[in-house]
């Protein structure tokens, strides 16, 4: 399934919910989650169905001002 | 500490703060030094983003969260780098999600080259941030139209700008900044963005202002550390100041010393009887 990670678009394994892709992914921890624009409550990543073409933004703190 | 100074805190949308310096996290040469910086500064909030993980910085970023929390800080995080109340809402509602926590820095940027907020985006986007139970605290101008619209739509908690962020100029507009506290006496006003020295601190908060919000004057400071603590002795005496009630400018000259009893003066003469 293609997957737009990022702002890239990846070739990925068959993934059913967002809690799998990502364990595949593993990003650093903490991090935040939006499907097409929309933020994911963590917690809820099982029911989180995901499909090709879907749009995954994950986040991390940063320094700011 | 005595009683005044326990009474005298910052208050953000009923959470008390005994600080009344906010610092910002970026900027810094290292994590080390960033970290001694809020020691000195001991900041009521620190400021930070989010970004996507740039490959490569897997370490760095979890080394940045524990810095974060071993500060024991509460966190501000920013809207930096939105051009759009869309796109500011959506940053806002990644951040609670992030850092969990609803005080959100607000930030839309209107102009590229001297970052200017966007009054209208900035609006529309505090309307939508408080309906979704948001803490906001816009980063604005000192434009008194923008801040009541602001104020209208639930912001309890403004802050202005000195002058354009990073450039360390100093307040640019003072007799806007202190109309701005004259028309606002209910409302929390804390400086963000163009203070560059301690003075520059001294003057809104002698002004009444409620806190300032620094980042670069601290980070690119020859010695950030020394610099953190210079502002926070800064904005504790300033503060001070402002309580103490500072006296009325005078056009003339008044003697401080009396003038009555002087001696090698001579006074008209009177009779002998009266002296």
């Amino acid at each position: 399934m293609f997957v737009n990670v990022n702002g890239k678009t990846c070739l990925l394994p068959e993934l059913r919910t967002l809690d799998a892709l990502l364990r595949f992914l593993s990003p650093a921890v903490p991090f935040a989650v939006a499907r097409n624009d929309e933020v994911i409550p963590r917690g809820t990543y099982e029911e989180c169905v995901i499909s090709t073409g879907d749009r995954i933004d994950i986040v991390h703190p940063t320094a700011g001002g | 500490m005595n009683g005044p100074q326990m009474e005298d805190q910052l208050n953000l949308y009923g959470r008390s703060f005994s600080s009344r310096l906010l610092l910002g996290t970026a900027r810094y040469d290292s994590p080390s030094l960033l970290a001694d910086a809020i020691s000195a500064a001991d900041p009521a909030m620190l400021t930070v983003s989010l970004r996507r993980q740039i490959s490569g910085s897997k370490e760095s970023g979890q080394s940045f969260w524990n810095l974060l929390r071993e500060s024991q800080r509460a966190i501000l995080p920013n809207t930096a780098g939105c051009f759009s109340a869309r796109e500011a809402v959506k940053t806002a509602c990644m951040a609670r999600e992030l850092f969990e926590t609803n005080f959100i820095k607000l930030e839309v940027i209107g102009d590229e080259l001297n970052l200017q907020p966007d009054p209208f985006g900035l609006v529309e986007a505090a309307v939508e941030l408080v309906k979704l139970g948001f803490y906001v605290l816009p980063y604005c101008t000192e434009d008194w139209i923008l801040c009541r619209r602001l104020i209208d739509a639930g912001c309890r908690v403004l802050m202005p700008w000195a002058a354009p962020i990073g450039t360390g100029q100093g307040p640019r507009n003072p007799r806007a900044l202190r109309e701005l506290r004259e028309r606002a006496p209910q409302i929390t006003l804390i400086v963000d963005a163009g203070i560059g020295l301690p003075s520059h601190a001294c003057q809104v908060m002698e002004w009444g202002f409620d806190g300032v919000l620094l980042n670069t004057a601290v980070s690119r400071a020859l010695d950030p550390v020394r610099m953190a603590s210079a502002f926070a002795t800064a904005i504790r005496g300033s503060r001070s100041a402002f309580l103490a009630g500072p006296m009325s400018v005078q056009e003339i000259a008044v003697a401080s010393t009396p003038e009555i009893g002087r001696p090698f003066t001579f006074e008209s003469p009177q009779h002998p009887l009266q002296l």
